[in-house]
């Protein structure tokens, strides 16, 4: 999570918003969060779990 | 968390948006997650003199209650945590307010320069838990 909040921070082109999946369960169930983290992006589910900061840039500079 | 926060080089606003909230799983809802909210980043002021926290009743920007923007130097950053942050997620809230008050951001120089190149702009959403 803390590396989309740096990515955030670094540039004004992102926004980060951590969605606690419990809390909303409607939208957890609408994007099909079965596993966290769960990273979507503009509102497309793109993967699930954690990886290292390159592969994470890499992923999502390629959503 | 006193010599994180202590170390902070610019300050830090918590503002903790409430409003009508979404009905939780089974289990949760005898917690009043608005109530939590408020106290755990209140809480969080109280450990240094560059974290503040203000509380608005539906402020803009804010589709999910309860939640909070971090805000480095007052200025919305597009960070923001829909929910409460307990259990391990307490400590991406933490992390946040530390990287909020840096003046340069850490992450590696080539994903600055990756980030450099973005000419779009991007909603990144993360799904979390407490566990």
């Amino acid at each position: 999570m803390l590396l989309a909040f740096r990515c955030a921070f670094a540039s004004e082109r992102i926004a980060a918003t951590a969605i606690e999946a419990n809390e909303f369960p409607q939208l957890s169930q609408e994007l099909g969060v079965w596993a966290v983290p769960r990273i979507v992006v503009d509102g497309e589910p793109r993967w699930d779990g954690a990886v290292p900061e390159p592969e994470f840039l890499r992923r999502l500079l390629a959503a | 968390m006193r010599e994180w926060f202590a170390a902070l080089e610019r300050p830090v606003e918590l503002l903790v948006g409430l409003g009508p909230e979404a009905t939780p799983r089974a289990g949760s809802r005898d917690v009043d997650f608005g109530a939590e909210m408020v106290r755990v980043c209140e809480g969080l002021a109280e450990l240094g003199e560059n974290v503040t926290c203000r509380v608005e009743q539906e402020p803009e920007g804010f589709p999910r209650f309860p939640a909070v923007s971090i805000l480095p130097d007052g200025r919305d950053a597009g960070v923001r945590y829909d929910g409460l942050p307990w259990g391990y997620e307490l400590g991406s809230l933490v992390g946040a307010i530390v990287e909020a008050g840096r003046e340069e951001p850490t992450l590696r120089p080539d994903s600055l320069a990756a980030l450099g190149e973005l000419d779009r702009d991007l909603a990144l959403d993360v799904f979390v838990t407490p566990t």
